[in-house]
């Protein structure tokens, strides 16, 4: 059986990670780099975890990213198929924010990313309740 | 277009089964009968109807050497039906469940049929020759939630089961007395009863609609997360695929070759998957249509509707009307249910039909489309 101990040192990991990439997204978003800083945001989402910590921070982190999105067809074009899903799920976690600003944007981004990747996204993202964001 | 034939025969179907002439269906009308049509001249003639269940009749099939109806229902429990002098009669299968049964099939050998129930047990029933009657024997363990589909492998031994705790399983359903005879070289050897082969946990979501490929090599069945899953080489170390794709979920699938699938489901519309020559499965198209388009007129004139009100200022009139009236609807409803109308056991399956929500059973002819779906047809 898995100590305890074992996965706050897992969920210690990802804080970690989740920090260097908030770094180096900080640079990323400097230089113009969106669609790349979007990327980064959303590599090694603590899907797996149940660690509140980790699954807010990189929330915080993609949440910034995707307030700075004004190109947003050419940001979904740029994005690789298998970040849909990931993409879609902070999405409705915007949504359910509440937060006007938020809101607006997640808005926009779902009727776009609906159009390309289907309603079977959605679909994925409301059955799939293992890998949460 | 492939159909050949379409039929509304009521408001809702169940589930259907063909006679082993395919001249006569057997269909739930979504209550408690089971009404047998036979097609003469373009018209459907209702021959009889099986009167014996309370509830809904969940799954029936009907064996094509021996031409004998198994049904189940809800009312947890299950009737053969035979042909003795032009009337059906029933006989009654004790299942021993404390809840509704979803579904059924005859073993390959039809000495055997498999019962998924939503007790998380499957009942395997075989006719003991003494007594003059079914037994029913369970296979209790391993399922955690309601077991929606059974589908049974060329050999007549190996079962697999899909469920809503989202996981495929195998079992063998040995049985001395009736399998013993049958051993030949291949078949695993003298396995338990109920015992558990091999259990796939490639869902996060309910699992239906599980089949084997003509070889039993490969296995298939989808999830309620619009994926489909295929499982290659099904045994200690079986290769498995999760393909995701576009629309909403599917509910049943059906082999129609070594390397093709049917897949049908809620968006009313059969989707071919299929797979390359590097054994990697991919969505190829629906079957009424060239390959899709994405977005737009994907669309049924409802979604976009919703989805005005969903963006608000940024509605979606454009995309709107020319909507599901151009996606060749033969099915206005869920499909969920296709049945292959090749014979069992024959490599390719060049006709099969489906039967949905709508009340309709539409007929499929692929001979025509032989060139269109490829070498792997």
């Amino acid at each position: 059986m898995a100590g305890a101990a074992e996965f706050v040192e897992a969920d210690n990991a990802i804080m970690a990670e989740i920090e260097t990439k908030s770094q180096k997204i900080e640079s990323l978003l400097k230089h113009y780099k969106h669609i790349e800083a979007l990327k980064t945001a959303l590599e090694g989402s603590p899907l797996k975890t149940n660690d509140e910590r980790c699954k807010s921070a990189n929330w915080t982190v993609v949440h910034r990213v995707i307030m700075t999105i004004k190109d947003i067809d050419g940001m979904l074009n740029a994005l690789d198929a298998e970040y849909y899903d990931t993409l879609m799920k902070y999405l409705y976690k915007g949504l359910s924010t509440g937060d006007e600003p938020t809101c607006e944007q997640c808005l926009e981004i779902h009727e776009k990313l609906t159009e390309r990747a289907g309603l079977g996204c959605i679909l994925r993202c409301l059955t799939d309740t293992t890998n949460t964001v | 277009m492939a159909v050949v034939d379409v039929h509304r025969f009521s408001e809702s179907i169940t589930c259907h089964a063909w006679s082993p002439d395919y001249s006569m269906v057997a269909l739930c009308p979504n209550n408690n009968e089971v009404h047998i049509y036979k097609s003469s001249q373009d018209q459907w003639e209702r021959l009889h109807v099986l009167q014996k269940h309370d509830q809904i009749v969940s799954g029936i099939d009907w064996s094509s050497k021996s031409n004998k109806i198994v049904t189940v229902s809800h009312d947890r429990n299950s009737y053969v039906w035979s042909l003795e002098g032009g009337e059906w009669v029933p006989t009654l299968v004790i299942l021993r469940l404390n809840r509704a049964a979803l579904c059924v099939q005859w073993s390959p050998n039809e000495n055997k049929f498999a019962v998924g129930s939503g007790a998380k047990t499957v009942c395997i029933c075989y006719y003991e020759q003494e007594n003059n009657w079914w037994v029913s024997k369970l296979i209790r363990k391993r399922h955690e939630s309601s077991v929606t589909s059974v589908a049974w492998h060329p050999n007549n031994i190996l079962l697999a089961t899909t469920s809503t705790d989202g996981k495929c399983r195998v079992f063998s359903t040995f049985i001395k007395g009736v399998d013993t005879k049958d051993s030949k070289a291949g078949s695993p050897a003298e396995t338990k009863f109920g015992e558990q082969i091999i259990q796939l946990d490639l869902s996060y979501s309910w699992a239906f609609g599980v089949k084997w490929s003509p070889s039993g090599n490969t296995l298939a069945y989808v999830g309620h997360s619009s994926m489909i899953y295929f499982v290659d080489d099904v045994g200690p170390s079986p290769l498995a695929q999760s393909v995701a794709f576009r629309d909403l979920p599917l509910r049943d699938v059906l082999f129609i070759s070594e390397k093709m699938v049917i897949g049908v489901g809620y968006d009313s519309n059969p989707m071919v998957f299929a797979a390359d020559d590097t054994g990697i499965w991919s969505f190829i198209r629906y079957i009424g249509e060239k390959k899709a388009e994405s977005s737009g007129s994907s669309y049924s004139s409802q979604f976009s509707e919703a989805f005005g009100k969903f963006y608000g200022s940024q509605s979606k009139s454009a995309t709107a009307n020319d909507a599901s009236e151009s996606r060749g609807g033969v099915h206005d409803n869920c499909i969920n249910f296709i049945v292959s109308l090749s014979k069992a056991g024959s490599p390719k399956v060049m006709r099969f039909s489906t039967s949905g929500l709508d009340g309709k059973i539409a007929i499929w002819d692929l001979e025509n489309m032989q060139e269109e779906l490829g070498h792997q047809f």
